[in-house]
């Protein structure tokens, strides 16, 4: 008898817990529904902005303020006069050109974060500085030395970089290091003049162009520093 | 005839650069009269600035900034300020161009309206020398568009 009882007991007890479970089951589903036509809606109403051009003229607002202060901050420099009339004078002409070419400085931003992106930025000249040192030492043992050992040669490599501020960037610190010289960039191939063995080695590693694909943020590649971070942050994780 | 230059470096430098000298034209306008500098010289580097972007990214650039119409206009708008700035010191008792007299229209005193009035005449000076600047490089640059066999680039 009592046997019996404590079986039914347990009987009811594991339908109830199914029907808990069922029930769970039943509201994750629902919110797994809702959440995904949230952000369905959302994305809806992202493109439908694009499309009106809302978020074009929202772009624009954004560009015409960015000009602005950059240029403000320019003429800042330039004037040295802290009195209120230049300083009205120079919001004046600062806010004209910025109406004038608010399309110029922030053409072809691809993704995100304008901070970020300068960060990285001023984080990258002590590297491109110290760059430049070596090769001079190099390219001054090489003119030093009586033989003259230069082997010069025009490198071809294809880029993988997209945006064109990032190519430019990129061509502007291999001409910026002594030794190589940047020659030309068509349809995204680079030609480069290095003057010896071991500069145009250096070029063909890539070490730079992962360093400016990591300062605008070319998105699909994979970088050795992000790398690096993702081995520390799992080492982390698995302590 | 110019088209848009291939070379990606030469265009991005002078869409980056683009602004900051048409600012930099703008404050040797705006500090002409107390530090080297002025009309002419401003408006010759805010040409510089529009002639830049027309021979990088094609004409057509330029005139989507400054259509040849509103270079005209811009150049006897220039003449315009300079003269009736003359002829307002003239009105006001003055010789032509006297800017002492001014101040009986901007206030403050004598030294003052000087300063305003050479900087209202640089401002007239540069927008005339930019402008007519601009339309002798269109004027050009259409002679060589309507003739083809002028240099064969078209």
């Amino acid at each position: 008898m009592e046997v019996t009882l404590l079986l039914e007991a347990t009987e009811n007890a594991f339908r109830i817990m199914e029907d808990a479970r069922r029930h769970a089951m039943g509201l994750l589903d629902t919110a797994v529904q809702f959440t995904a036509e949230e952000t369905h809606y959302a994305d809806r109403k992202k493109y439908e902005a694009i499309f009106s051009g809302a978020q074009r003229k929202k772009a624009r607002f954004q560009n015409f303020i960015g000009t602005l202060m950059i240029l403000f901050a320019f003429w800042i420099l330039l004037s040295g006069r802290f009195d209120l009339f230049h300083l009205t004078l120079g919001a004046i002409c600062c806010a004209l050109v910025a109406l004038l070419f608010h399309d110029l400085l922030f053409a072809n931003v691809r993704v995100g974060d304008m901070r970020v992106v300068a960060a990285r930025f001023i984080g990258y000249i002590p590297w491109l500085i110290r760059q430049i040192v070596t090769a001079n030492l190099h390219v001054a043992a090489l003119a030093l030395r009586p033989k003259m050992p230069i082997s010069p040669q025009v490198i071809c490599y294809r880029t993988k970089l997209e945006t064109d501020i990032s190519c430019v960037t990129l061509a502007n610190s291999i001409t910026l290091t002594p030794g190589t010289i940047t020659m030309d960039i068509q349809d995204g191939v680079y030609y480069v003049h290095a003057l010896s063995r071991r500069v145009a080695d250096d070029l063909n590693a890539g070490e730079m162009e992962d360093r400016v694909a990591h300062i605008f943020m070319e998105a699909d590649h994979l970088y050795v520093q992000d790398v690096l971070d993702a081995a520390r942050i799992y080492k982390a994780l698995r302590m | 005839m110019i088209k848009d230059s291939g070379d990606v470096i030469v265009k991005t430098l002078a869409r980056l650069l683009a602004p900051f000298i048409v600012a930099y034209a703008l404050y040797v306008v705006m500090h002409g009269h107390h530090s080297p500098g002025g009309g002419f010289q401003g408006g010759v580097i805010l040409a510089a600035s529009f002639v830049l972007l027309a021979i990088t990214h094609g004409v057509g650039m330029m005139r989507r900034k400054l259509s040849e119409r509103v270079a005209e206009v811009l150049s006897s708008v220039g003449v315009l300020i300079y003269a009736g700035i003359g002829f307002l010191c003239i009105f006001l008792g003055g010789s032509y161009l006297d800017y002492g007299r001014l101040y009986r229209v901007f206030g403050g005193s004598e030294a003052e309206a000087r300063s305003l009035g050479i900087l209202g005449v640089e401002i007239g000076v540069a927008l005339a020398v930019m402008a007519v600047m601009c339309t002798i490089f269109l004027a050009i640059y259409k002679v060589g568009e309507e003739d083809p066999r002028d240099g064969g680039r078209k």
